[in-house]
């Protein structure tokens, strides 16, 4: 449900000529494809922890910048880019 | 008891993680498996939970884990999704991120103490009444939660019955990155942040969502922002 959701504010959002980036756990990245979002960033993460696990600073930074990264490289609508990084829990 | 009579089917095992008597939202996707998925990744965990009780590693379990989520939700082949479009907006980034103000929308639930959306307008609602009435959540009007980006992290609350909360109780993080948005801007990795991030929770009326979106996207292009971070859960 959620990533319908943020489908339908991303499009809103970027139609008012906003640039969004959307951060989807691999599970339901498909309705980035589906709903042709503007740029999106696939994490091999568990549902309910899309940055990361928690206290996970390095991995949430890590997923953050790369976020950032694809705004400001993307150049079409539909950009999907996966991270490859698997999940892993807390550091210890 | 006659066993045969009242043996519980896989099936309805399966279905019991999801919003049942054995609720477990991490493991809601077992309804969605079918038997076969859900007896292969209970047969893969509890081997990987042989191993580690000598190695205390349980890497190999998350990974099985991990992987029956990605299986359990991947679309079937010819089914058209609800909503899917050919085509949409893109704005183009004009200012360099290192130089840009960014914003940020989650549907993650979460909001600051004492600003309660109070979902059916009711006062105090706990996550566990979330769970329980997932069904009115997924017929009601969403509500946009303002978070000030300089809101101490303690001050955040998250409540949201679709999806399990323990992670984001440990860590907000997880779920609104609003401690790793102010490093990047204490660190120059962006430029600055929006005076306010937004939240609300994304299990939801798609319909009612999309007749909130003109004033919804009215309040976020106050803030500014030259970038902005959604994060979906």
């Amino acid at each position: 449900m959620c990533h319908v959701s943020v489908g339908h504010v991303a499009r809103a959002i970027e139609g008012s000529d906003v640039p969004t980036v959307t951060i989807m756990t691999k599970a339901f990245s498909h309705r980035a494809t589906e709903m042709m979002l503007p740029r999106t960033l696939v994490v091999r993460h568990l549902l309910g922890r899309p940055m990361g696990a928690a206290h996970d600073v390095e991995r949430q930074a890590r997923v953050l910048d790369a976020a950032l990264a694809l705004a400001e490289s993307a150049t079409t609508v539909g950009t999907v880019v996966e991270l490859p990084d698997p999940y892993r829990p807390t550091p210890r | 008891m006659d066993d045969q009579t009242h043996a519980e089917t896989l099936e309805a095992f399966r279905n019991s993680f999801s919003y049942g008597r054995r609720n477990d939202l991490n493991f809601k996707f077992f309804k969605t498996a079918s038997d076969d998925e859900a007896a292969t990744f209970l047969q893969a965990l509890l081997h990987h939970l042989g191993d580690a009780y000598d190695t205390g590693d349980a890497g190999p379990m998350i990974e099985v884990a991990y992987e029956a989520q990605v299986n359990a939700y991947r679309p079937p082949p010819g089914v058209t999704p609800k909503f899917s479009f050919d085509d949409g907006p893109f704005a183009a980034v004009t200012t360099a991120v290192a130089n840009a103000r960014v914003g940020m929308l989650t549907t993650s639930g979460h909001f600051v103490v004492g600003d309660d959306p109070e979902p059916f307008g009711e006062a105090g609602l706990t996550q566990q009444d979330a769970v329980d009435r997932i069904g009115e959540f997924l017929r009601e009007t969403p509500s946009l939660s303002e978070i000030p980006s300089d809101t101490p992290t303690g001050d955040l609350r998250v409540r949201h019955g679709g999806y399990d909360i323990r992670s984001a109780l440990r860590d907000p993080n997880v779920t609104f990155p609003i401690d790793r948005l102010r490093e990047a801007r204490d660190d120059g990795r962006v430029g600055g942040l929006t005076s306010t991030f937004f939240s609300f929770t994304g299990a939801t009326s798609h319909g009612k969502l999309r007749e909130q979106l003109p004033g919804w996207v009215e309040r976020i292009r106050e803030e500014g922002a030259d970038v902005m971070l959604l994060v979906p859960v």
